[in-house]
């Protein structure tokens, strides 16, 4: 058996048979499910209900009750119950102030209770200004606001046609003038809501995250210990030392790849019993999509390769994990970077901010897999002009990457493992270069 | 020669750790370099094991180039110790011996006797970090030797041994030269290397000292010095001819002879006076000769020609 196998062997061994292996083998799905389908499933609950509110009519032109009317047109998901429920309609003379306050005080505390989501208050001539109206909520739903802003806009227009001279009417202007509602729809011509992809993008970084900073700095303590220990000196009277580096990567990346293993296995489980499981429509279009997948795991091992060997380094040249810590930091923030521009490469992800941060080798992993969720073609799709092509050159320019950073590091390696005490200055660790 | 070092050179920037260093190591010998701390020793073990490469010069077994076969022939330990705290004994010895090219099968079959010779049999499915730090030394011993190797490295190995595991691995040593093993280790303790060794060479500042059989290095040093024990006032002793010099311990004096001194005449003289009880001439020690050798500047020594190189 070859050296490379024996050491590969070793590291696998030393790493599967812990038990946090496999705690984080059957911890992490749950937890990325967690995160994943919660929010989606959240959000999906609280729609599930008929929201209620009330109106404070001021105006002396039942512009309340046509807003009542209005909202009837709103229906909850998969059902006939109605979106909204209007409790009450208070109709006031706007000059009675005693009445308005004291219902308006009996409306928030029902807000507080929870027994009303929102109640609108109407004063006089809203259709003058916008400034004659104002709705009291603790909710911010981003959809109700706009189909309450949308409703009322027609219920005024029409108000304001009628005291015009335009003889038209009121159809033909709503038609003219109506806002419309848009609904958002992917590249595949079908609507996936955004926090689904966002949730989804989140889960697939944050395993990529997980796995490549995790065993990146297995193998760095794994290199730390031999050298503390002074085993080193034995490996490399045994072995050379580009075979005891890539022993090690291999060995602790085919764990990575057990554990990425046993998920796939889970993971095609759970396909084929999504009926059963109610899984938000959206998540499994993403993790099972196909493109999503053969990325991720090309991207995972490159960037294992990559960023483990810039552990590997660091591990060479430090004496102690908690010297190596001061070089853990700024490798770490590279990699966390993408999560804090993350929002802004969601938003524009074709944006030649986001293409030009996607091919940047450190960045590549986590940029363009956030490139891919968010654009991702659908099967019939696939050309080299877009995202496709754009990850193939990310993976090949990476890759390239990973050999020039594999040919560097063993130039260092071999001179760091063997050196104590003091930690090399940079222009030292230059010269080993050279050397 | 089972390893010649051949004009061999390495120098880390300025500082020349191994300069022009040749070494024949005989097979089948005990061999040891000694030198004082930072002369070269590690160096020069590392350039044998192909772990450091010379600037210049080269190393050679059996006559032929180091070569990565090599590494399965040799067994090495390191100065300062280290194993896997996490894996077993068995585990240990098994990987070190799989990396020098055995198969496991090969390996189980010689863990016990092993570990029974060094009294860890007990030990073997339990973790190192289980094991006390003697006991591991002895552990990395055995992860030395498991496989067989023709030539046999060992940095400080009595360091931290109490005396029954230094007469134990001492006779494994033994047992290993008969064998016809070649021993290489270096030690500044030199009452074992003077028990030990067939062979000495000594390094300071990365140059050869000296080299050469243990008893040749001693006679060549030709500085005898005289014990005596004597009844009366021996003021007169120093003044004497072929006397370098005076030291007065307790229960007797030691006399430093000069170079060709003639103890015939330096005894009539002193019974002439005293009454002498005992007149002893001692060999040099090893001890003697590296506090004398370590003290001059290696360049002055070679180019007096005064090299004690035999």
């Amino acid at each position: 058996m070859s050296k490379f196998w024996i050491i590969f062997r070793r590291e696998y061994a030393q790493v599967v048979r812990k038990k946090s292996f496999i705690v984080g083998i059957l911890l992490t799905p749950v937890i990325l499910g967690a995160l994943t389908i919660g929010p989606t499933f959240l959000a999906r609950m609280q729609s599930s209900e008929t929201e209620k509110l009330a109106v404070i009519d001021r105006s002396e032109m039942q512009i309340g009750q046509s807003f009542k009317e209005a909202l009837t047109e709103y229906t909850l998901p998969d059902s006939d119950m109605p979106y909204y429920s209007v409790e009450q309609v208070f109709e006031l003379p706007a000059t009675d102030s005693v009445k308005f306050a004291e219902i308006e005080d009996s409306l928030r505390h029902e807000i507080q209770d929870k027994d009303l989501k929102y109640f609108l208050v109407i004063n006089q001539n809203p259709q003058v200004s916008d400034t004659n109206l104002y709705l009291v909520t603790n909710s911010d739903s981003f959809r109700s606001l706009n189909r309450f802003e949308k409703q009322l806009s027609n219920v005024l227009s029409s108000i304001r046609l009628e005291m015009s001279d335009i003889n038209l009417s009121t159809d033909s202007v709503l038609a003219l003038t109506g806002r419309i509602d848009l609904v958002t729809r992917d590249a595949k011509g079908e609507s996936l809501p955004f926090q689904v992809k966002y949730f989804s993008m989140l889960a697939f970084l944050m395993i990529m995250f997980g796995m490549i900073i995790g065993y990146g700095q297995i193998v760095m303590r794994s290199v730390i210990e031999e050298k503390n220990s002074r085993i080193m000196e034995v490996l490399i009277s045994s072995v050379s030392p580009f075979q005891l580096l890539a022993g090690k990567i291999a060995g602790l990346g085919a764990a990575t790849f057990t554990q990425i293993g046993v998920w796939v296995i889970i993971g095609t489980g759970l396909y084929f019993m999504r009926g059963s499981l109610s899984i938000p429509s959206g998540v499994d279009r993403i993790i099972f999509d196909p493109f999503i997948i053969i990325s991720f795991v090309l991207f995972l091992i490159a960037g294992y390769l990559f960023y483990s060997t810039i552990f590997a380094l660091i591990g060479s040249i430090v004496n102690s994990e908690k010297e190596a810590q001061n070089f853990i930091m700024p490798v770490t923030m590279v990699f966390v970077l993408p999560f804090m521009v993350g929002i802004y490469v969601i938003q524009q992800p074709n944006s030649t901010a986001s293409i030009v941060m996607s091919f940047i080798p450190l960045l590549t992993p986590s940029m363009m897999m956030m490139r891919v969720i968010f654009l991702a073609p659908s099967l019939t799709e696939y050309t080299l002009n877009g995202i496709v092509g754009e990850a193939l050159l990310g993976f090949v320019t990476l890759s390239l990457s990973v050999v020039a950073i594999i040919w560097l590091t063993a130039k260092i390696f071999r001179i760091g493992i063997l050196m104590y005490g003091k930690r090399p200055t940079f222009p030292e660790i230059m010269k080993w270069i050279k050397y | 020669m089972l390893l010649e070092l051949k004009n061999v050179r390495k120098a880390y920037g300025d500082k020349v750790a191994v300069d022009n260093l040749s070494l024949d190591v005989p097979k089948g010998v005990i061999y040891g370099i000694i030198g004082p701390n930072g002369a070269g020793k590690t160096t020069t073990i590392r350039m044998i094991m192909n772990i450091t490469v010379p600037d210049s010069g080269e190393v050679l077994l059996d006559g032929q180039r180091v070569t990565s076969d090599f590494r399965n022939r040799v067994g090495y330990l390191p100065e300062e110790r280290g194993l896997y705290k996490k894996m077993t004994l068995e585990e240990v010895i098994v990987y070190m011996g799989e990396l020098k090219g055995r198969t496991r099968r090969e390996l189980i079959a010689k863990i016990d006797p092993w570990l029974q010779r060094m009294n860890l049999a007990e030990y073997r499915l339990k973790k190192v970090e289980e094991l006390s730090k003697g006991m591991q030394q002895k552990l990395q011993f055995v992860t030395t030797i498991i496989h067989g190797p023709d030539l046999i490295i060992l940095d400080e190995i009595f360091s931290g041994l109490d005396p029954l595991n230094i007469e134990l691995i001492k006779d494994i040593i033994l047992d290993l030269k008969r064998e016809g093993k070649t021993i290489l280790f270096s030690t500044h303790v030199m009452e074992q290397a003077e028990k030990l060794c067939d062979h000495v060479c000594m390094i300071n500042r990365g140059q050869k000292v000296i080299d050469g059989r243990l008893n040749e290095v001693k006679a060549g040093f030709g500085k005898n010095s005289v014990q005596i024990d004597i009844e009366g006032d021996g003021g007169f002793i120093a003044e004497l001819e072929g006397v370098g010099g005076v030291t007065e311990f307790n229960n007797y004096i030691e006399l430093n002879l000069e170079e060709k001194a003639d103890t015939n005449c330096i005894l009539k003289a002193i019974a002439d006076r005293v009454l002498v009880r005992r007149f002893d001439i001692v060999e040099p020690s090893l001890y003697n000769i590296f506090i004398d050798t370590a003290r001059i500047d290696p360049a002055e020594l070679n180019n007096k020609g005064g090299t004690t190189d035999v």
